[in-house]
């Protein structure tokens, strides 16, 4: 049977008084694109690089790829972008491509072929040639994103890895995680952008002052429970008490919005109403979405967030 | 190619796109230049050849100090950004995941580095030597013997400032092993003062700062291999003059104290790869 591609136990990292990370217990299968979350400072950053043996547990116990953290062999199998992505600036990405082709055991002959391909795959094929240092920041993080790539890894760390991009960018890096999951390889995914995570990701765990607080797939994480937002005219108490026992109630006329209805009950809902003549000018059933939900975890005050994906009354 | 040699490529391949290697080349050659046309200046007005060759040895024993001063300010600043920068700046961050262990990294930028500094002694003074004995017709004793001493030396601020790069930041690492090399210079100096008047517990102190930073007795060997016989021997026949003169020596550096250089290098570069692969980057 294939080890986990992340299995950890109770791994904590003190730095003197200072927890960083809190006992975290998970485990991530071979295969997967799992969403690691948390706000600035929460021990993301620190997981990471306790995976990669940049820094050392003060207690627990974590195998990577069925290794032990650091095994020489299992990090031939390891990509990783850092959030803070800074390479040779005297050197071309072609060359720092080939530095790190070599550091992997990459053989010589079919090495400048595999690097072009990879310059190809992150967009820098016309720039292979150029300084790193006369890079945008932008395109160096594209280099890092191919430096990751690099020698087919089986298991591709990539720490907000659409920090610097532009829309085209992220659109890319998507894409390339999906490439990487459709052949099997396992990516961890660190970062802010909570839409992009819900795009791509099969598990998320969110963790919030070093602990993990809430783990588990994206449609686990976010429950059956949606809302639904109502415009409504003529509105009267009988159709207000018919709103209310469908759900909660927020009112922010025209606007009525039903909180707490499963997406099976919309149409009986709008049955109901127009059985009360009640005039409907629209309806927008929403799913909860994981900021969302990332937020209420992290027990933000006003949790309520204004998805862009629905337009301002106003 | 191992990783430790992919490293030490790496490390030369950087000094030598950054231009140090071309900026120390030409700083060299403007120095050569300068000294060469100085020996040919005191060539042409001197009547006494015997007084001249005492002259010029002495100045050749100046000439290589300042010449360890360059190679020990060189190693110091080489060395002391060497790991320090890579951490600051994010580049380790990327690299170190790589499946080869700190030990290998610490090792293959000690040898870019000192196969650099070797270079850079052996190329630079070989041409100073030369010069000189071309325009001036003067031929230190043992010139390659010396180069060797001035290699040794480089070597050592080379090893510290690695070390101090495996935890300090590249300024502070600088400054501690330039620091350490002026320790060292001094202690020998005022070593050999004590030994004058016979004050043993300086004498000590001063021995005990001349092995925590073998540097001034490297150059003393440096020195040693650069004296004419003659002008040892008027060292050895005058002690306060012995005592007092830092560029000189009437002895060659004792067995055990190179053995000691040697095992206190390989300590300290130990030491540079245990303190790295303890460090959380």
């Amino acid at each position: 049977m294939t080890a986990a591609a992340i299995d950890t136990l109770a791994v904590a990292k003190r730095y003197g008084a200072k927890t960083a990370l809190h006992d975290l217990t998970m485990t991530v299968g071979r295969g997967e694109v799992f969403g690691f979350l948390g706000p600035n400072g929460a021990g993301k950053t620190t997981a990471v690089k306790i995976f990669l043996g940049l820094v050392r547990p003060t207690s627990g116990a974590c195998e990577v790829l069925g290794k032990p953290l650091g095994d020489r062999e299992a990090r031939r199998k390891i990509g990783y972008l850092p959030e803070l992505f800074r390479y040779q600036s005297w050197m071309t990405s072609a060359e720092v491509l080939d530095l790190h082709g070599e550091l992997l055991g990459l053989p010589r002959a079919g090495r400048a072929k595999t690097v072009g391909d990879v310059l190809e795959l992150v967009g820098l094929q016309a720039r292979a040639n150029d300084r790193v240092g006369t890079y945008s920041k932008g395109m160096q993080q594209r280099l890092g994103l191919g430096v990751a790539l690099l020698g087919e890894p089986d298991l591709v760390f990539l720490d907000e890895p659409t920090s610097a991009l532009d829309p085209v960018g992220r659109h890319d890096v998507r894409t390339i995680v999906e490439s990487l999951k459709a052949r099997g390889a396992t990516v961890f995914l660190n970062s802010h952008l909570l839409t992009e995570v819900e795009r791509v990701c099969d598990r998320v765990a969110v963790v919030d002052k070093g602990r993990v607080v809430a783990s588990g797939s994206i449609d686990e994480m976010l429950g059956a429970s949606t809302s639904v937002r109502l415009h409504l005219g003529s509105v009267n108490p009988d159709a207000l008490a018919i709103l209310r026992a469908f759900g909660t109630l927020e009112i922010d006329a025209p606007w009525f919005v039903v909180g707490g209805i499963t997406d099976g009950s919309v149409p009986e809902l709008v049955r109901r109403l127009v059985a009360a003549g009640v005039e409907i000018h629209a309806v927008e059933p929403s799913r909860t979405t994981l900021e969302e939900r990332f937020l209420q975890l992290l027990k933000v005050p006003d949790a309520a967030v204004i998805d862009d994906r629905i337009p301002n009354p106003a | 190619m191992p990783p430790l040699l992919t490293i030490a490529f790496l490390t030369l391949r950087e000094a030598t796109r950054r231009r140090v290697l071309l900026f120390l080349g030409g700083a060299s050659l403007i120095a050569i230049g300068l000294s060469t046309w100085g020996f040919v200046k005191l060539d042409e007005g001197s009547t006494q050849p015997q007084a001249l060759i005492a002259v010029e040895s002495v100045l050749v024993v100046l000439l290589a100090f300042a010449f360890s001063v360059v190679l020990a300010i060189a190693a110091a600043f080489l060395a002391s950004p060497a790991i320090a920068s890579e951490v600051d700046s994010g580049v380790a961050l990327a690299l170190l995941p790589r499946p080869f262990s700190r030990a290998e990294y610490v090792f293959g930028k000690w040898l870019g580095l000192a196969t650099l500094l070797v270079a850079f002694t052996f190329v630079v003074g070989g041409l100073e030597f030369v010069a000189i004995g071309i325009a001036a017709g003067y031929h230190p004793p043992h010139p390659l013997g010396a180069l060797a001493y001035l290699s040794a030396e480089g070597l050592a601020l080379l090893t510290l400032a690695l070390l101090a790069s495996t935890r300090l930041p590249a300024i502070a690492g600088g400054i501690a092993a330039v620091a350490a090399f002026g320790a060292s210079w001094i202690a020998g100096i005022v070593g050999g003062i004590a030994g004058a008047l016979h004050n043993d517990g300086v004498q000590q102190g001063a021995t005990a700062i001349g092995l925590l930073f073998p540097t001034d007795g490297l150059w003393r060997g440096a020195a040693f291999e650069l004296q004419p016989v003659a002008l040892m021997l008027a060292q050895e026949a005058n002690e306060s003059m012995r005592a007092q003169n830092p560029f000189a020596t009437t002895a060659p550096p004792a067995g055990a104290f190179l053995t000691w250089t040697c095992c206190w290098m390989l300590a300290l570069l130990a030491g540079a790869a245990y303190s790295f692969t303890r460090r959380d980057i």
